[in-house]
């Protein structure tokens, strides 16, 4: 099962991410005729200036996900298969429980209507947006497993590196 | 499926390619430089097009209205002003700006008027950007752009960064340059500012504004006192090693003036020399400057003692600024330079062009660089594709001097140049016309027509043909018969043609012939300077302009990154504006309770150039003892300082000594 996944250290904060997100959920995907329909981002480039780091906050989409267990309309849903978290806006109350539940303050306040908006892991594209927008690739879309083997890579060859400085 | 027209994006150098669809963009995935990814402006790029704000008609100025007129009174309108201005002043009370945001055809032809009509006072907005790099490389390398491809950054073992936040103006660079660190190459940044790209280095250099000569002459001396250049490479490949004495820029000396600890002088020196190839990454912290010439020279002579040039991963990178700028220099849309940087000096070289001209004479010696056309008695001025009046300091103060004669104006937006224009022509944006644009790393792409033009807007290269008609020369409107011409104009675009540039990537030069691949890594086998040696020339740490007691701390000036240049196109975009609405100036938390001002105040700032007004952002990224303004809003451009670097005419854009206090 593909997740996105962020690798906060190649995030240099440009926002692209939020932008392309903001373009895809527009109901013309396109920024020129989009200019009165005000497009939303559902992720968010947090920079964290004290420690040098911007990072990208986006939906979890959690197993059991705290705010799906707490709508109250059945707005909030979590595919069985995929795991994704969906949200219906015909039934949204806007009741803000999802927004107060969730750990990572990803649930958003749609501009006109008073419903939440979140991240959908863009549901018409092989890769969500976000990920194929991000310059850094700060974003990933791809198997757990697989990012967890890369991100092993890295201090593993430092690791590596160290050894040999040493032998020498 | 929906056709979809591959195109390379309007806003920055780096070449990004994607596709614009009936509804909107799509992402390129096989593009060599970004691989389907864009930066937050190249994901708002299509804003432009079809915008509510997009000139639709030619419009002549009437007292302080406009008014609509026809094409055909337009351009004879234009034709009309030059020859009687030509007629009544001579050759020198016309000039021309070319733009970085058109193509090169579109610049080849309009220079070509320029200089049939008798004057050389032909610029363009690299001026301001790359001016000390045209200079420096061209006689130290012989060939004045990047080295190394992009993508070759991959490549490097160590990677320099100095006076570039690429991270924001270039994120796509920041790409490869985090492929390299994956690969285990180090990442040094000397910056001032703890930018978003200061976070990729292993090193960080933060270094006191405009000592980046010491700092290189400081690493150069670690270099040689360790034994760590490259004797055979300097040996073989250059000239002016001797002449190369930096023994007082001792690591002690070095710190005092940089500000920087003596161990991370040595330190950066060893990472350099010490990798197997390393790279150079510099843009307008280097070259804005006094000393823009010289900090150019000093980088290029640590790479040349390191021997880092001439290999895949090893070389010398300028980042240019505008998407077709190194093309427009090409085609020699510089006061300076003819097409295929044949200097205005160099009569041999020119009369090549009178030759393919067919042109009685052309005229001699550098003309009127931007900067120097409000104080000159101009009688017509045609500006194609630049708001000058928001990118000069010295032009946006002294506005009503360019209007001495009649103002022509070309461009897609009604932008502050334009408005203080007599005639305002409407021109196709990039996507809504043909041609080509050569990016950062002299790659040449050729661009489709995705969109139609909105009202009557034109291609510049048909109004500069019907304009040209009307002066007696007869210039073709077609893009592919412009670049033949250029393939006989520009040597190292004569095998570059609609084929090859249009393929995916296009092709980088030089292409000395229709079946030759291109040539992403300079200066291999040797130097294109006459004798093909590099020239090694030692410069020095220039006198600063120092603070004062009533200007005790340092304005500097760059980009942020949801902005571009002066904003005519990035302030037009709703999804940009959002982010990044306000012109703000971040100010040290120290140096905020210095002077009594807080997080969010509004505040004034003086240098002795004006006064300017903004809202300060308190941040312990910026250096104690400097500002930031970002130089995307007119505020800007009252404080910038209008000190030249004589050599290459740029201003000193990026330092000038101020004061804050909180506006009250």
């Amino acid at each position: 099962m593909k997740e996105i996944l962020v690798r906060p250290e190649r995030c240099v904060g440009c926002r692209s991410c939020e932008i392309a997100c903001a373009v895809e959920h527009s109901q013309s995907r396109d920024l020129l005729k989009a200019l009165s329909e005000m497009p939303q981002r559902r992720l968010y480039v947090e920079h964290v200036p004290e420690y040098s780091l911007a990072v990208p906050m986006l939906c979890r989409h959690c197993e059991d996900a705290p705010c799906v267990a707490v709508c109250p309309t059945g707005a909030l849903t979590q595919d069985a298969l995929t795991g994704v978290v969906r949200h219906n806006r015909d039934i949204c109350i806007g009741c803000w429980t999802c927004a107060s539940v969730c750990t990572y303050g990803v649930i958003g306040r749609d501009r006109r209507a008073r419903v939440a908006i979140k991240c959908d892991r863009c549901p018409d594209r092989e890769v969500p947006a976000c990920v194929s927008a991000c310059p850094t690739r700060a974003l990933i879309y791809g198997e757990v497993e697989e990012v967890s083997r890369a991100r092993r890579a890295a201090p593993a060859l430092k690791f590596a590196q160290g050894v040999a400085a040493s032998s020498r | 499926m929906t056709a979809r027209i591959p195109t390379v994006c309007p806003y920055c150098a780096v070449g990004c390619g994607f596709y614009i669809t009936r509804n909107g963009m799509e992402y390129m995935q096989d593009h060599p430089v970004n691989e389907g990814a864009l930066c937050p402006k190249g994901n708002a790029a299509l804003d432009v097009l079809n915008h509510v704000d997009r000139l639709r008609y030619p419009m002549m100025r009437i007292g302080d209205d406009w008014i609509r007129v026809s094409w055909s009174e337009a351009l004879d309108r234009v034709a009309e002003e030059m020859q009687r201005a030509l007629r009544e002043k001579g050759p020198g009370a016309l000039a021309f700006l070319g733009s970085a945001k058109c193509t090169n055809e579109e610049n080849y032809i309009f220079q070509k008027i320029a200089r049939l009509m008798g004057t050389n006072s032909i610029d363009n907005s690299a001026r301001r950007c790359h001016s000390p790099t045209i200079i420096a490389l061209r006689r130290m390398l012989g060939t004045p752009a990047m080295t190394n491809p992009v993508s070759d950054l991959a490549l490097s073992d160590c990677i320099f960064i100095i006076g570039s936040n690429l991270a924001e103006n270039h994120p796509v660079v920041a790409r490869w340059i985090l492929r390299a660190k994956d690969r285990g190459a180090a990442v040094i940044v000397a910056d001032p500012r703890v930018t978003p790209t200061a976070w990729l280095a292993d090193l960080h250099l933060q270094l006191n504004p405009g000592t980046d000569i010491a700092l290189i002459n400081g690493m150069i001396n670690v270099i040689l006192n360790e034994g760590l250049e490259n004797s055979s490479f300097i040996k073989e490949r250059t000239s002016g090693f001797e002449g190369l004495d930096l023994s007082d820029y001792t690591p002690e000396r070095v710190s005092s003036i940089t500000g920087l600890r003596a161990g991370d002088i040595v330190r950066a020196a060893r990472l350099y020399a010490k990798a197997g190839a390393s790279s150079i990454v510099y843009c307008m912290g280097i070259t804005q400057h006094s000393c823009g010439t010289e900090n150019v020279t000093a980088c290029a002579n640590l790479a040349l003692v390191c021997g880092h040039v001439g290999r895949p991963g090893a070389g010398i990178l300028p980042l240019r600024g505008q998407n077709n700028v190194q093309g427009a220099c090409d085609m020699g849309a510089l006061a300076d330079f003819y097409p295929g940087w044949r200097s205005v000096d160099d009569s041999r070289a020119i009369d090549e062009l009178r030759r393919l001209w067919n042109a009685r004479a052309l005229p001699l010696g550098r003309g009127l660089t931007a900067d120097m056309m409000p104080e000159a008695d101009l009688r017509f001025l045609y500006v194609m594709g630049e708001d000058i009046v928001n990118s000069h300091p010295a032009v946006s103060r002294r506005r009503e001097r360019l209007k001495r004669g009649f103002m022509v104006v070309q461009d897609i937006f009604m932008t502050d140049t334009a408005r203080i224009a007599d005639l305002v022509l409407p021109a196709a944006a990039w996507a809504e016309k043909e041609g080509t644009f050569t990016s950062t790393e002299r790659r040449v792409q050729w661009v489709s027509r995705a969109r139609e033009a909105p009202g009557e807007a034109r291609p510049d290269l048909w109004i500069l043909s019907e304009v040209a008609a009307r002066l007696g020369f007869d210039l073709s409107p077609e893009p592919e018969e412009v670049l033949a011409e250029i393939n006989q104009a520009v040597p190292a675009y004569r095998g570059i043609s609609r084929s090859n540039a249009g393929a995916r990537g296009g092709i980088i030069w030089p292409c000395p012939h229709p079946d030759h691949p291109g040539t992403p890594v300079l200066h291999t086998e040797r130097f294109s300077t006459p004798d093909g040696r590099a020239r090694i020339s030692p410069v020095h740490h220039p006198a600063l302009e120092r603070t004062s007691p009533q200007h005790p701390l340092i304005l500097i000036t760059g980009r942020v990154v949801l902005h571009y240049n002066a904003g005519s196109m990035s302030m037009r975009s709703e999804g940009l504006v959002k982010r990044e609405p306000e012109i703000r100036i971040d100010v040290h938390p120290e140096d905020a309770a210095r002077f009594g001002v807080a997080d969010g105040d509004a505040v004034m700032i003086e240098t002795r150039w004006g006064r300017a007004r903004a809202r300060a952002k308190l941040t312990p990224r910026q250096k104690r003892g400097t500002l930031f303004m970002p130089f995307h809003f007119p505020e800007t451009n009252l404080v910038a300082s209008e000190i030249i670097d004589e050599k290459s005419m740029m201003p000193e854009l990026k330092v000038a000594a101020c004061r804050i206090w909180r506006a009250d």
